[in-house]
């Protein structure tokens, strides 16, 4: 005895403006009575808040109250009987017949923010009975009329890093031996299409060890009077393996990971934002004494560049 | 009991046939329609085990390996699916493999990891990083290579099971555990067994992902057909759920930290890429460029090697990236042979090893890219080699070793047209990577190949010999050379062969010669000796008999095989300097031969070689300076035990000659005959003794020397008793055979002997009779025909003229020796009386029913034929017709025409 959500679309994504279609689907060994088939709508953002970051207060807190996107409930059939074997209902709800929903952020699931869209069917079956139920995920998109055109224009952004433009210290052979990393890179990128670039190691009196693209997200969340950010990794991409032929370009080339990013967004209580940070480590003895570290900590081998990420979509 | 007499000149008249003349020789080959029909036949008849076996075995079995790798999936071409196997095959086999491989910790986690599926930790990235931090630090682990290959052939089938089991996640999971594994390049002689049999893994997940977007591309999800995709389909013909499969494929490869693992499992998707775009070739590039991320040389150059690999299932012929991974290659090379002592992935120091284990990847790489004769000449601009193919610069250094395989799959044209121009890149080209003097080496055997297309060969020649001697080793000296002898040699370049030929000549004395430079000097010699027809100019060249006399060992051996198969390919050898170097030469050979050795191939080349040089040598009218000749061979080759048999061939041919030639030479005969009479006991077998001893002794009787003909068959009747007893191992019925048959020569040769006055006229036939119960080897079978030829001998003797005779006048046959001589007729008669018992004693000890039965028959023809009737010879007949008809019953067919014979015979005599 089961009841399952088929949705129309395998990759379940769909714009606000368009129609979440699908079938529900029953299997049963014998036919049942029901007291109506219902389906619910629901989006929201869900915000957390860790101990560590905002502070003391907020820790306790914890989770704060959901921020209510959509929350709709059709009924598909009125009460009456399901046959015994497969059955299939399909059903169409309107996810923004305007107005009075808040506004249809795109699906996110971050550290600390998350944007959830849920599909949920109810079979009520009375007192006596338990009633069928099952939930699914979909995804929401930005309605196309909102975006810009294809193609923006690609914002490259040139950047160094030298042992000069790092604002920790670094270690004494680096410092004096000196080294220069170059390249470009997009700072305005299409979240369906690659994050691209290039770079070159021009001069490195230390062995490069690795070169690594790390893919950040900053989360900031209102909290009373504070604002509440905290940055995290979404994806860390090595392009650089061992001390590489100097002058010679590597390309920059992430993928940005579905779900895990999103347009960059600043709404009231909270903003998701994005960075990519160069990270440069280079050949040390050092390296080995360290046993657990966070990749973001400023170690003495390692040299870095951060630069803003803006996340859009387009036609 | 009385022979019969017979008139040979009647029985000839009546049984000759009559003679007719005709036109051409029966046995002469002739342009015949029925000859070129039993070609025909078998040409259809022929079985060619080899070639049968390749085109109906061997072909389907290839197939249907190949067909398993590629379940009608990616369009690649055939033939470079069979060319990748075949190559990785050999890249297996080239480096030997230690028993026990040392692997980074990482490394050794996959292999002895666990084997439950599904239990695989889902890790994030930022765990997996410290892991391989923290593993580091444990430093290496050795693990067998029995293991390791196992774990990745387990690791194989459990990716294969997972995805079965639509466990597609776990799959790519797991391939990505092998492909991390390529990132461990300190297994170092291991890296290309672990990348075959890695890349085999990628292959596959590559093919099994290909047939699932495929399959979603062409049906629906309820399994009705939407379209049918060509092999060249565009990308828009791919339904959106293909695409977004294939999409979501790139990104989870795309979410994989490390640069090698993301690269190979891209790569082994990569041809799925043309289901979201049409152009798919700056993709390919951008794969290129990515490698560059990757600094160990040796993973980084496999890496490449596998992106070309992956290229060849595009349907797009372009070369782009095969020109980028060469010149991407070439500045890592460059950065390599240019540092001393800098650590490089694990390869401190051992540059070397280093660089013969990326050498398979160049050499694939450069054969790419020259796959297509149409696309050189803008492969050779691409690869900034030249303007065009005519005209190429000559003066921008290379890394030798891409220098090296680019030269060997250049067109032989190009080389050709630009000979003085890759002459100088290849001397601009210097570096540890790859030796310079092979770069030379390989111009010289690709100029070669077109030896007639070359135009400025003075230029070249004088190039590479000025070239070759700044070389200080003497090996690299003699193998550019070698290499270049044949254009010298086509163009008759004397001059410069000469200055050659004084170099080798004064390098050679001036340093202890080791085997590989003998070998290249073998090499340029045989050369030499192969390309002049004439020996006799090739022995006048300055220097070369001073150089073949520096050589030692196996190559002066063969050299020397080569002058003498030379020499000897002309009818006759008659000058008297060219004899004598020639015979030096042999001798060489002779004592450079182990007969102790155990490779009869070489003894017996070596041998049949001298010999046949014995047998050319010809001193036309001088048959004394021959005969001196033989005996100097006698002496020089006296280990050649064959060879001692062409000489006393060639003496008494020596001979007959003289004896053809004028009457007052008895003293020459003579001397030959004694020749052989000294030769003969040194050859060790008895068997060839006695052939040898008979026909000296034939031509002594010839040449009218009768004492010495009595001499050497004494020796032959001693061979004939000692046979079996030293020769020991003749057990065979054939070497049995060959004695028995020597046995009625001799017989037969005895009608033309004098009976012996000391010894008694038969005292011959009487000792072959004793020596038939001496020897126990002699089978009654053998025995009966030995008998039957003494009888038929002594029933000649009987008669009253014997049907041949000695042609020296002074030699007299028995006939006429002992006509009317009673003691004579009274001693045959004896000794016939004791063949004949000792032919009735015989037959029944032969253990065969058979064959006793046969022998019976055949005596009994025997005696009918000889015997005139009478009641004792009827009653031994019809005797031995009783054991026949008792053995073998009365029907058979032998014994049914005897019994007509001899019925014939007691009718009327003499009637033939």
């Amino acid at each position: 005895m089961s009841v399952e959500i088929k949705l129309s679309r395998s990759n379940r994504t769909y714009r606000p403006n368009e129609p979440l279609q699908g079938k529900i689907i029953t299997r049963l060994p014998c036919s049942i009575s029901h007291r109506g088939i219902h389906v619910t709508v629901n989006g929201s953002v869900n915000l957390q808040v860790r101990g560590g970051s905002a502070g003391f207060i907020e820790s306790i807190y914890g989770v704060l109250k959901p921020i209510r996107i959509v929350k709709k409930t059709i009924q598909v059939h009125p009460s009456g009987k399901i046959s015994a074997g497969t059955t299939e209902m399909p059903f169409s709800v309107v996810l923004n017949d305007g107005g009075k929903e808040g506004k249809f952020y795109e699906t996110f699931h971050g550290e600390n923010i998350s944007i959830q869209y849920l599909l949920h069917v109810d079979v009520v079956r009375g007192y006596l009975h338990k009633s069928l139920s099952a939930t699914v995920e979909f995804i929401v998109e930005s309605e196309l009329v909102v975006l810009p055109e294809k193609p923006i224009s690609p914002e490259m952004v040139f950047f160094y890093i030298t042992q000069d433009t790092q604002r920790h210290s670094l270690l004494p052979q680096l410092k004096s031996g000196g080294f220069k990393i170059s390249g470009r890179i997009c700072t305005q990128c299409l979240v369906s299409d690659p994050l691209v670039g290039e770079l070159t190691v021009e001069a490195s009196a230390v062995p490069v060890y690795s070169i690594d693209i790390h893919l950040l997200r900053v989360e900031s969340i209102m909290v009373g009077e504070n604002i509440a950010t905290e940055t995290s990794i979404v994806q860390t991409t090595q392009i650089a393996d061992g001390d590489v032929c100097h002058s010679l370009p590597l390309p920059i080339y992430v993928m940005l990971p579905r779900l895990l990013t999103c347009p960059t967004m600043f709404a009231g209580p909270f903003s998701v934002e994005f960075k990519v940070t160069i990270v440069v480590t280079f050949q040390t003895e050092l390296y080995n004494m360290q046993t657990k570290s966070d990749p973001r900590a400023f170690r003495k081998w390692v040299a870095m560049e951060s630069l803003p990420l803006e996340l859009v979509h387009s036609k | 009991m009385e022979f019969k007499a017979r008139d040979y000149r009647a029985e000839e008249e009546i049984h000759s046939l009559t003679r007719v003349s005709v036109s051409s020789h029966p046995l002469c080959s002739s342009s015949s329609s029925s000859s070129s029909h039993t070609q025909d036949h078998v040409s259809v008849e022929f079985f060619d085990p080899l070639r049968g076996l390749s085109t109906e075995i061997m072909e389907p079995v290839e197939d249907v390996v190949v067909a398993e790798k590629h379940p009608a999936s990616q369009p690649t071409s055939h033939l470079s699916t069979k060319e990748w196997t075949s190559f990785n095959k050999l890249l297996m086999q080239r480096f030997p493999v230690p028993k026990m491989i040392s692997v980074s910790a990482l490394s050794s986690k996959t292999i002895k990891g666990k084997k439950v599926i599904g239990e695989l930790p889902a890790k994030t990235q930022l765990d997996e990083l410290n892991d391989s931090e923290k593993s580091t630090e444990k430093g290496f682990k050795i693990v067998s290579q029995q293991d390791y290959i196992k774990r990745l052939h387990e690791l194989k089938d459990e990716i294969m099971r997972s995805w079965r089991s639509d466990d597609r996640a776990t799959s790519l999971k797991l391939s990505i555990k092998v492909a991390m594994l390529l990132m461990d390049t300190c297994v170092a002689q291991f890296y290309p067994t672990l990348f075959v049999l890695a890349t085999d893994i990628m292959d596959m997940l590559g093919d099994m992902v290909w047939v699932r977007i495929r399959e979603k591309a062409e049906f629906a999800d309820d399994g009705t057909k939407i379209c049918t995709l060509s092999d060249d389909f565009e990308a828009n013909s791919v339904c959106l759920e293909a695409k977004e499969t294939c999409n979501n494929w790139f990104r989870k490869i795309a979410s994989i930290h490390e640069l090698l693992p993301r690269i190979y499992l891209e790569l082994a998707i990569f041809p799925c890429w043309r289901f979201l775009r049409n152009d798919v070739i700056d993709n390919l590039m951008r794969m290129v460029m990515m490698i560059r991320g990757i600094a160990d040389p040796l993973a980084s150059a496999y890496c490449r090697f596998f992106l070309i690999h992956c290229a060849q299932k595009l349907p797009q012929r372009d070369a782009g990236h095969l020109v980028t991974c060469i010149s991407d290659q070439k500045i890592l090379l460059r950065q390599i042979v240019s540092m001393k002592e800098t650590k490089y992935g694990n390869f401190l120091g051992d540059h070397k090893l280093l660089i013969s284990l990326m050498e398979p990847t160049i050499e694939y790489t450069m054969r790419c890219i020259f796959k297509d004769p149409n696309q050189v000449a803008d492969m050779i601009v691409r690869l900034e080699l030249g303007k065009s193919p005519s005209e190429l610069h000559g003066k921008v250094p290379w890394i030798s070793i891409i220098l090296h395989y680019l030269l060997k799959e250049l067109p032989t044209e190009v080389v050709c047209s630009n000979a003085l121009e890759i002459l100088h890149l290849v001397d601009c080209s210097s570096d540890f990577s790859f030796d310079q003097y092979l770069n030379y080496k390989m111009v010289g055997l690709k100029l070669c190949e077109g030896i007639d297309q070359l135009n400025t060969v003075d230029a070249v020649i004088d190039e590479v010999i000025q070239a070759a001697t700044k070389r200080k080793i003497l090996d690299e000296y003699l193998k550019i050379l070698d290499a270049y002898m044949d254009i010298i040699l086509h163009y008759n370049m004397d001059r410069s062969l000469s200055s050659i030929l004084s170099e080798i000549f004064e390098r050679l004395c001036n340093e202890v010669v080791t085997e590989d430079e003998l070998a290249s000097l073998q090499s340029i010699v045989v050369k030499l000796v192969t390309h002049f027809d004439d020996m006799k100019y090739v022995f006048d060249l300055n220097y070369f008999v001073d150089i073949l006399d520096v050589m030692h060992g196996s190559s002066r051996s063969i050299v020397c095989m080569h002058i003498l198969t030379n020499a000897t390919r002309n009818d006759r050898i008659d000058d008297l300097t060219i004899v004598k170097l020639l015979f030096d030469v042999a001798q060489s050979l002779h004592d450079n031969v182990d007969f102790s050795n155990t490779r009869q191939d070489d003894n017996q080349q070596a041998e049949r070689l001298v010999a046949r040089f014995v047998d050319k040598v010809d001193h036309g009218m001088e048959l004394d300076r021959h005969l001196t000749f033989l005996v100097e061979c006698r002496g020089a080759f006296s280990s050649m035990n064959d060879l001692k048999e062409i000489l006393v061939h060639s003496s008494n041919l020596l001979a007959i000659r003289a004896l053809r030639e004028k009457k007052n030479n008895l003293n020459f005969i003579k001397s030959c005959i004694t020749f052989n009479e000294v030769t003969i006991p040194c050859i060790p077998s008895y068997a060839r003794q006695l052939i040898l001893y008979l026909e000296t002794a034939e031509v002594s009787l010839f040449g009218g020397l009768i004492s010495h003909s009595d001499g050497l068959l004494d020796s032959a009747l001693c061979c004939l008793q000692n046979v079996y007893l030293v020769d020991g191992l003749r057990k065979s019925n054939e070497d049995a055979d060959g004695i028995v048959s020597l046995t009625r020569k001799l017989c037969s040769f005895m009608l033309l002997v004098p009976g012996n006055l000391e010894q008694g006229a038969m005292y011959i036939p009487k000792s072959i009779l004793s020596l038939l119960d001496s020897q126990s080897w002699i089978t009654p079978k053998l025995r009966i025909r030995i008998l039957c030829s003494l009888l038929s001998l002594s029933a000649t003797f009987a008669q009253n003229e014997f049907p041949y005779h000695a042609i020296h006048e002074e030699v007299i046959g028995n006939d006429r020796l002992f006509l009317g001589d009673a003691t004579y007729s009274q001693e045959l008669r004896s000794l016939s009386r004791v063949i004949l018992d000792n032919m009735v004693d015989i037959i029944p000890q032969e253990p065969s029913q058979v064959t006793r039965g046969k022998l019976a028959l055949e005596a009994c023809n025997c005696i009918t034929s000889f015997y005139k009737v009478n009641d004792e010879i009827s009653s031994i007949c019809s005797k031995l017709m009783e054991t026949a008809i008792s053995c073998l019953g009365g029907g058979d067919k032998y014994l049914q025409s005897t019994i007509n014979f001899v019925h014939k015979h007691q009718l009327g005599e003499n009637d033939y």
